[in-house]
């Protein structure tokens, strides 16, 4: 599932275990420098290249999820 | 103390939209932007700015008026701005990228806001300025059938062209005017200082608000070259490395901290791209230097890296400096240089007079960048820029409220806000000096030091420090400041933090970690309160 692998990935970069798959980024405490950390991780880590604009129309884990299963090609 | 920087005489018409246009006359078909997969040439820009800036005389909308631009970055945005230049009128940008409730304020900060140029993605956030919003678009057929060549207005030197927002660090933020022939200036002293050319093509990365953005916006078109702009309205490492490794990119201007960005983004991934660069040109912010030590002395860095200082209200750049000529060991911090050309820095004291050589003062710049002023502001905020006597002739300038000295090298080094000297203890501090000596330690990725005012009215240093590696304990913090600092100028409190919080405009977020402290001080007095204290 991609959204497991993205909360993890938030959990860490964020530095807490308790993130929901509809908590707001921004309401967690996160900045875009968190961010661009994020999103090199969705590179390093799912293979996909997510443009910054879309993480911030996508807060939240389910929605970014969501977004790179249609979008983002994954390598596994 | 005062540094004159090279005089070098401007056109009788020190008008920037005109050398855009020598350009078009000389290089027609060249390559003026490129946005999107798509591009523009040189004599296509020009008939649509041209168009546009008939539309606006023709709405009476022509010389002295401001018009708004709220827009993503895009080839209408470049339109946009050369038209509103060409009618003789001056723009000012309204950033998409920031919040509704910033725009509204900001939007009922501009007196006489002719119109403002949005699209269909940002018509909705600027609706509530009660003036007229237009769209290039819809207007597509109108501006068809105005004329393609340039409109007959006479425009001097005087004339303003872009008015910008201060950050506003103090609370409310002041709309800093600039005129054409400081910009004129500005770009004129880049150009011939540093040899840039039809090939100096340019990626802007940084936010629309910000006052670099205007020349990293004008700088190419200025120079004969091509504009690079990113369809995104968020700064985006990933994007910016991408185009910077796919087309012929040879220039950026950018905040130091966004410059920081970047060099981890290439660090961390690997490539050459923002390393083979001719120039990046950056600052803005005090600078930490060991952000950018190890990319410096990479050997496939064959970039200059210029470090900058100015400020909005003077057009921008004041003074730069080349970091190759910078040794850690031998400064203290790194210079910013010396003058543009036909500027001058002056160090001064509390009454305005020169203060001794190596002293510190405040920065005070006069020469031909000094700024029209805040319009709007007919109170005390004006009184920033003054006139003095100087050898008998009257000069103007903007007391820029930041300290500095001039080294032995004759080179200008900035030192912090005269006002953010706080005394702890009766010592006159300012936090960036701490700041700087803790971003030297090992271990420390970066600080940032805020002074905060206990219930007792006494000024505390508080130090946030992001650790490069494993928590850094404060005990071992304060031993090795001590080697440094006088016993005074130790933060009373030390926080390991993730990152360092930044503002907007990408500079260190102050009032984020001073109400960060707050929150701590608050912790703090609860658990004494459920403690072991009676």
């Amino acid at each position: 599932m991609t959204a497991d692998r993205v909360r993890a990935i938030w959990c860490r970069e964020l530095h807490r275990d308790d993130i929901t798959v509809d908590d707001d980024f921004f309401a967690l405490g996160g900045q875009s420098v968190i961010m661009m950390r994020i999103q090199g991780a969705f590179i390093e880590e799912l293979g996909a290249e997510v443009p910054m604009d879309q993480m911030f129309l996508n807060p939240t884990v389910a929605s970014i999820a969501a977004y790179i299963d249609t979008h983002a090609a994954l390598t596994p | 103390m005062i540094l004159v920087g090279e005089q070098v005489a401007l056109p009788p018409s020190p008008v920037v939209h005109r050398r855009f246009e020598e350009h078009v006359r000389a290089t027609p078909d060249a390559v003026a932007v490129v946005w999107s997969g798509r591009q523009v040439s040189y004599a296509v820009l020009d008939a649509r700015a041209n168009r546009f800036a008939h539309l606006l005389i023709a709405r009476g909308h022509g010389r002295g008026a401001k018009v708004g631009i709220c827009l993503d970055y895009s080839i209408d945005m470049i339109v946009a701005i050369l038209g509103t230049l060409k009618a003789g009128a001056a723009y000012v940008p309204f950033d998409p990228a920031y919040p509704p409730a910033r725009l509204r304020l900001l939007l009922g900060q501009v007196p006489d806001l002719a119109l403002i140029v949005a699209s269909p993605a940002t018509a909705a956030m600027v609706e509530s300025a009660g003036v007229e919003v237009i769209d290039l678009d819809q207007l597509a057929d109108q501006l068809a059938a105005l004329p393609a060549t340039v409109p007959d207005v006479r425009t001097t030197g005087d004339d303003l062209c872009y008015a910008v927002f201060t950050s506003g660090s103090t609370g409310t933020p002041k709309l800093a005017a600039v005129r054409h022939e400081g910009w004129f200036n500005l770009m004129n002293w880049l150009q011939l200082e540093y040899g840039l050319h039809h090939g100096s093509h340019n990626l802007v990365v940084s936010a629309f608000g910000f006052d670099l953005s205007q020349r990293a916006l004008m700088t190419p078109l200025f120079c004969g070259a091509t504009q690079h702009l990113m369809a995104s309205r968020n700064f985006d490492a990933m994007l910016a490395h991408r185009m910077l490794t796919e087309h012929d990119i040879r220039v950026l201007h950018c905040a130091s901290s966004t410059l920081y960005l970047l060099v981890d983004w290439e660090t961390a991934r690997g490539g050459d791209a923002l390393a083979r660069l001719d120039f990046i040109l950056f600052g803005g912010e005090a600078l930490k230097s060991e952000r950018l030590t190890h990319f410096a002395r990479r050997p496939e860095t064959t970039c200059t890296l210029l470090h900058q200082y100015g400020v909005a209200e003077c057009t921008d750049v004041a003074t730069s400096y080349d970091l190759a000529r910078y040794r850690p060991g031998e400064h203290d911090v790194a210079p910013v240089g010396r003058p543009a050309y036909n500027t001058s820095i002056h160090l001064l004291d509390a009454d305005l007079r020169e203060v001794e050589a190596g002293q510190y003062g405040e920065i005070c710049i006069s020469g031909a960048g000094v700024g029209a002023g805040y319009l709007g502001a007919g109170g005390p905020e004006n009184a920033k820029f003054t006139t003095i006597d100087s050898a008998g002739t009257p000069l103007r300038l903007y007391r820029t409220g930041d300290r500095g000295r001039i080294d032995d090298n004759g080179e200008l080094v900035v030192a912090g806000r005269m006002d953010a000297q706080v005394k702890v203890r009766g010592m006159r501090i300012d936090p960036v000096d701490v700041e700087r000596a803790l971003g030297r330690l090992t271990g420390v990725r970066e600080a940032a030091v805020v002074a905060v005012h206990n219930d007792d009215g006494e000024a505390e240093l508080n130090a946030f420090v992001v650790p490069s590696d494993t928590e850094l304990a404060e005990d071992d913090l304060r031993t090795r400041l001590l080697r440094t600092l006088p016993r005074n100028m130790l933060p009373s409190r030390f926080t390991n933090i993730p990152r360092i919080p930044l503002s907007p405009h990408g500079k260190v977020d102050r009032a984020a970690l001073a109400d960060l402290c707050r929150v701590q001080g608050a912790d703090n007095d609860s658990a004494a309160l459920t403690g072991t204290r009676p």
